[in-house]
């Protein structure tokens, strides 16, 4: 009776991991389910407090360096900072949800709610735009189609839920199997064109969530980059939510 | 009581003291230095090529955060200004007379976060308290007041010393401002003075000789120099709103008196006046917002005046004193509406309608004015072109064709290097005499700008 039990949960046990292996092994084949789970991995943390170099790349090679602080809070939350150059240290954009945006300038010692149409310009001289720049969920926004699974990797095709929402047309995203982080996103404008480039270097494991410390955008058509280095990364820091307020917006 | 109040105050200050210790982090003790230095030459197009503004300007902005509680602010512009005031030998031996120049202090200030309560902040010192959602020509911006020193430079003000307190209860914010001393506005200086004078007509016969004047601040006391503003703004269905309302004087002075005595056989006067400022309560409401990706705003504000009133005497004349009035009591509306956006190629527009201008008052001497602007960026935002910019004054809507002035301010900028700016610009009038702007029709300018932050 006891060789028998014996047998039977050894059995059991290789089914278990026979399963198991099988699922790890099987692609998924859902494109929601693959960008729900984009969306967890990036906005895993519950807070993220960074510094960002920015280096801008002209068509020559010639390079100009801006700095700033970057603050996210959950996947709809972010401050950003300009820490230089001199002539726009001080300046300071908050992104919440439902479009709402918000410039703090220096200089006019006022905050400047900013309409959706600046969405499609680019964030103070990079290749960024202010779409590029807000805190956001892939799925609030777009819907997936899977294009095709390769070496390990999803590429989704993602089309606005509705128009106006975005000012690209589509975006082609190429996702990492093993931990379902986005290395590579084709921004295609309203005809249909690609237009931009983003990719993602430096991915890596810190304090146990998955993040990127490296990116880069790229304009296909003024051959203008913008390198995206984060340092002193913190997450989970406990950021209050009423750091992603006016009030805060102007300290 | 004297005792007990000194009581209190020590259990007070005992009992403040630690709680905004404890909740004090340091931060950083060091200071962190900023600013810019900006030269400013305008040239006039017709007659002999005057110079009619020169001006070089070094600002040095400082700034400490010891904790994460306390901020301090300070900002001081050394000022040149170009050519020389020199009228005899005398003054050759004035350096501030053949190499004019100043140093203004425009805001110094220290912020506490968290004073007191959690959600109070209070900023105590010499403070730019900008209100209003539109864009430079704020209608409820009135309590710092108006430096028309550049009257092209939209929206500049002084500093006011005061306490500015602000109380954050969820989605509102409450603030409330009081200003212990009145400051009168700066007014435009060189050849723009007379833009915002009304034209003075003397009785038939009567020759202006000389002119004097006399300025009448209020007194030095609380009742009479005093300004106090409140203000409450929430977000309500996407829409950033709020309602203040501010107790204090005009910062542009009126004529309360003037004299006009004989100073010749062949009609000539002297004229002597004296000024004031009177009392005033303004409403003020304001929003910002998005209509179908258009950013939106609107501001008004509704001003309460005291009646002002002018004596005039000619006595001199044998015509006696005269009195009129010169502002009325009743309230009038100055409103601002005004969107901007930003087209797909990177075209960005934006416009203005205003009823009223920043030194109009009473409800029958507001106009209308259209203020416009388009530019683009080009060579990664380098280069920006506003080929159209400027605005439309109409004085009288029943009768355009003689109470018309165009401004047209085409500018051109460039970005050499990191933190350098080169700005082109034109100001080009055309209007009719009986208009602000159409009064000023000789003094069509080229303006260079350059500036380099650090």
């Amino acid at each position: 009776m006891k060789i028998t039990n014996t047998r039977f949960l050894l059995a059991l046990s290789a089914i278990v991991i026979f399963t198991q292996c099988l699922t790890q092994a099987q692609p998924l084949n859902n494109p929601v389910l693959i960008l729900n789970k984009v969306d967890d991995v990036i906005n895993a943390p519950k807070d993220q407090d960074y510094k960002v170099k920015l280096v801008l790349i002209d068509s020559k090679g010639n390079e100009k360096e801006r700095e700033m602080s970057m603050l996210q809070n959950g996947s709809d939350k972010r401050v950003v900072k300009f820490l230089s150059p001199a002539d726009q240290k001080g300046i300071a954009f908050l992104s919440l949800p439902n479009d709402m945006m918000y410039l703090y300038l220096p200089a006019f010692k006022k905050t400047r709610r900013i309409a959706s149409h600046v969405k499609n310009t680019n964030f103070a001289g990079t290749d960024f735009t202010y779409e590029d720049m807000e805190a956001i969920r892939y799925a609030d926004k777009w819907v997936p189609d899977l294009a095709r699974s390769e070496n390990n990797k999803y590429v989704l095709q993602l089309s606005p839920k509705a128009a106006g929402l975005s000012d690209y047309s589509k975006l082609v995203m190429t996702v990492r199997a093993d931990n379902f982080y986005p290395e590579r996103i084709e921004h295609y404008n309203k005809s249909g064109k690609l237009c931009k480039i983003m990719t993602r270097d430096g991915i890596e494991q810190i304090s146990g969530y998955w993040v990127c410390t490296e990116s880069q955008m790229e304009d296909l058509k003024t051959k203008h980059k913008t390198r995206m280095i984060m340092t002193d990364m913190k997450l989970d820091s406990g950021i209050p939510d009423d750091k992603f307020t006016e009030r805060f917006l102007t300290r | 009581m004297k005792r007990l109040i000194l009581t209190i105050s020590v259990l007070w200050a005992i009992s403040v003291c630690p709680v905004l210790a404890q909740d004090s982090i340091p931060t950083d003790n060091g200071i962190s230095w900023g600013g810019y230095l900006q030269a400013n030459e305008c040239l006039r197009l017709k007659g002999r090529n005057n110079y009619s503004w020169q001006e070089y300007r070094w600002v040095l902005k400082a700034e400490v955060k010891p904790t994460t509680k306390s901020h301090f602010y300070g900002e001081l512009w050394v000022r040149t200004w170009g050519g020389s005031n020199v009228m005899n030998t005398t003054d050759l031996t004035d350096k501030d007379k053949v190499s004019p120049g100043n140093i203004e202090l425009k805001e110094a200030y220290v912020d506490f976060y968290g004073f007191l309560f959690e959600k109070l902040d209070l900023r105590i010192g010499k403070q730019r308290i900008a209100w209003g959602t539109a864009d430079k020509l704020n209608q409820t911006d009135n309590l710092n007041p108006k430096d028309l020193e550049e009257i092209w430079d939209f929206g500049r003000h002084l500093g006011s010393e005061g306490l500015k307190a602000s109380y954050y209860l969820g989605d509102y914010t409450l603030t409330a401002v009081y200003i212990p001393l009145f400051t009168p506005a700066v007014l435009p200086r060189g050849d723009w003075a007379s833009v915002l004078s009304p034209s003075m007509e003397l009785p038939a016969g009567m020759i202006l000789k000389s002119r004097t004047d006399i300025v009448s601040l209020p007194r030095n006391n609380p009742e009479e120099s005093s300004t106090a503003g409140l203000q409450m703004s929430k977000n309500l269905l996407g829409y950033d709103l709020s309602l203040s309302y501010i107790y204090g004087r005009d910062d542009l002075p009126i004529a309360s008196e003037i004299s006009l005595v004989p100073a010749g056989a062949s009609g000539e006067v002297d004229i002597t006046s004296e000024l004031m400022y009177p009392r005033r309560r303004i409403v003020g409401a304001d929003l910002a917002g998005t209509v179908a990706n258009v950013g939106i705003w609107a501001e008004a504000a509704v001003v309460f005046p005291d009646r002002a009133t002018m004596v005039t005497d000619l006595s001199a004349f044998g015509l006696g004193i005269q009195e009129m009035t010169v502002l009325d009591d009743e309230p009038y509306a100055k409103y601002v509406v005004g969107g901007d956006y930003t087209f797909k190629n990177g075209i960005y527009v934006n416009g203005q309608y205003l009823h009223g201008f920043i030194h109009e008052r009473g409800k029958e001497n507001l106009e209308d004015y259209f203020m416009f602007r388009m530019e683009r960026k080009f060579l990664e935002e380098k280069l920006k072109i506003a080929p159209i910019g400027g605005g439309v004054e109409i004085k009288n809507t029943n009768d355009i064709k003689n109470n018309y002035a165009v401004i047209y301010t085409p500018e051109i900028s460039y970005k050499p290097v990191d933190n350098a700016e080169i700005t082109l610009g034109l100001r080009i009038f055309e209007g009719k005499n009986t208009t602000t702007f159409g009064r000023v029709k000789d003094n069509n300018e080229a303006c260079l700008k350059v500036e380099y932050s650090f």
